[in-house]
């Protein structure tokens, strides 16, 4: 596979009051952007994209420069062949599904191979109002792929989308990620997204760039407790498959020692399954044993409280996983929660989901 | 009770001008709807205005405005008369002339309507696929505007085809050479044929009705 080009942004764009003030050069084949919905990470893709023109600064892909407000040079959209995935589609309601994928597809070429890819090869002559959400997103993704485009910009492609179609779509965002050799731009407010794709993540909050490095490098240390406050995260863990009953509909899944019983799920024993469990859903208990449904007990330790105006976050130490949990001030009062503290989490079997195949 | 050979005049001649303002003004009407639906620039209201004036200005003193700016003396025509030698006041030329100003607010509001609905996302979308502005509006804009298109070209040319007031100031009421529908059915009432009156009363008000049909067919879903 070939080095992904150098991608250099440096540029400043105010809207009103607010400052986009951006400076990174992304290296890697997928980098995502990771933000909540008013952080600038759209205004961002549109600079990119050249829908947008920045204030001031440059805008260099892989030597070529797009935009230098020093030497007055801005490529339009057109001339920049980037594919981009809009958050809401975009598709063109007055053309099939077909037309809208051969849109900006160069001249005189077979039908794309994103077609095949995205298998969305028995509703090309549908128009886009006959789609469903997930399908209606997978064509947009196919038309920016058609067009044959030296890099694709992901606008949240998924958040449109429910949770189990997301993880549906998932699969074919890795499928793009491998038979299409050009660097993905991708922007999300969701943790999981960015983790189940990007090589490399930048978190952007106010404008600007706050932290970045490898997606779950940023997640595992304590410091990412903020941001999993800031992308309305949930937990999420690698654990490997010890049993897989399909009969009794469960499968259990190790965490240093300890076990974790998830609703069933097609994997190998031994494999390494990515989970998700929101910070709410879980329970904070000072005793083991409990009579009670739900299915997981994790002992941990409390490493740092957080307390905030509408909760308390709790950072818990499970040998060396970290746990963000969501409490009310109450609980905390009442339990008397303090750092170095032991306690046991409770989870429910259904509260914890995979997050992709 | 044969319909005659002047009122079949005056029937064709209405609707060769209607057809010919149509030809004069679409292509300027789409430009014009364009700027004003999706472009921002210094003057934008003002052209906005200028353009809605004969929708509210009587059409009497359009037709006044023009026969001064057309006339011999007047600033355009003055200018024609000196370098080509036509005069265009009273002729079928002035015929055209007044129902496209007259008409001209109508097709452009509804191309206004029309591409004002097609969201800029689907443009931006469009040139981000490659396209240069041209073609976004070619493959984009237009065929999505086309029912605030359609309506307003037949809303246009329903007034073309039935524009009195500015005719008959610019271009006078000669049978057989500028007498429209409209400037026949003014004479016949006023010359007392009831006859002819009543024949061309009928046949403006299909011409209307289907008119105003088409449009709601092709405007509305």
């Amino acid at each position: 596979m070939a080095d992904s080009p150098q991608i250099k942004l440096d540029f400043r764009k105010s809207l009103g009051s607010f400052i986009l003030d951006i400076n990174c050069t992304l290296e890697t084949k997928v980098s995502a952007f990771l933000g909540v919905s008013g952080s600038g990470k759209s205004t961002l893709l549109n600079c990119v994209s050249g829908i947008l023109t920045p204030d001031e600064g440059e805008i260099i892909f892989g030597g070529e420069v797009l935009y230098a407000s020093a030497s007055k040079i801005n490529l339009p959209p057109e001339k920049r062949r980037f594919g981009y995935v809009f958050q809401e589609g975009f598709l063109f309601p007055h053309l099939t599904v077909a037309q809208n994928i051969r849109y900006g597809q160069p001249k005189r070429r077979k039908p794309s191979a994103a077609i095949d890819v995205l298998e969305l090869g028995e509703f090309l002559q549908r128009y886009p109002s006959e789609l469903s959400g997930g399908q209606r997103q997978r064509v947009a993704i196919a038309r920016a792929l058609a067009m044959e485009p030296r890099m694709l910009l992901m606008d949240e492609p998924l958040a449109s989308l429910d949770t189990a179609l997301k993880e549906r779509i998932i699969p074919y965002l890795h499928h793009v990620k491998d038979a299409f050799d050009i660097p993905i731009l991708y922007i999300t407010h969701a943790f999981s997204e960015a983790m189940a794709l990007a090589d490399e993540a930048f978190l952007i909050a106010n404008g600007e760039i706050i932290a970045s490095g490898e997606p779950h490098g940023l997640l595992a240390a304590p410091s990412a407790m903020p941001i999993a406050q800031l992308t309305g995260i949930e937990n999420i863990l690698f654990l490997p498959v010890t049993l897989s009953d399909k009969a009794k509909g469960v499968t259990s899944l190790e965490i240093e020692g300890q076990s974790l019983v998830i609703p069933y799920t097609e994997a190998e024993i031994g494999e390494t399954v990515p989970i998700a469990i929101r910070a709410e859903d879980i329970i904070i208990s000072l005793e083991p044993d409990l009579s009670i449904s739900a299915r997981n007990t994790l002992r941990g330790t409390i490493q740092h409280l957080d307390v905030k105006s509408e909760a308390t976050w709790i950072s818990i130490l499970v040998e060396w996983h970290h746990l963000a949990v969501k409490i009310t001030h109450q609980a905390r009062e009442q339990l008397q929660l303090k750092e170095g503290l032991e306690v046991y989490c409770v989870i429910k079997a259904s509260a914890i989901n995979r997050l992709w195949e | 009770m044969r319909i005659t050979p002047a009122e079949v005049a005056a029937l064709a001649l209405s609707i060769k001008v209607a057809l010919l303002s149509l030809v004069f003004t679409f292509p300027i009407g789409l430009f014009v709807g364009w700027l004003l639906a999706k472009r921002t620039f210094p003057g934008k209201s003002f052209l906005n205005t200028l353009v809605l004036c004969p929708l509210v200005l009587p059409p009497i003193v359009s037709g006044y405005l023009l026969l001064i700016l057309l006339g011999r003396n007047g600033l355009i025509g003055g200018f024609i008369y000196q370098v080509f030698g036509i005069e265009i006041v009273f002729s079928e030329l002035a015929v055209v002339i007044a129902v496209s100003i007259i008409s001209f607010p109508l097709l452009v509001r509804g191309i206004v309507t029309g591409m004002e609905s097609v969201p800029l996302e689907l443009e931006n979308a469009a040139r981000t696929l490659g396209a240069s502005p041209i073609k976004v509006f070619w493959t984009i804009t237009l065929p999505m505007a086309y029912r605030g298109v359609i309506g307003g070209t037949i809303l246009g040319f329903s007034k073309s085809l039935g524009e009195f007031g500015a005719t008959i100031m610019v271009a006078g009421n000669i049978p057989g050479k500028t007498q429209t529908m409209a400037l026949a059915i003014f004479s016949a009432v006023h010359l007392g044929e009831d006859v002819s009156v009543y024949r061309l009363v009928f046949i403006s008000t299909i011409v209307a009705f289907v008119a105003l049909w088409l449009t709601e067919r092709f405007t509305l879903r």
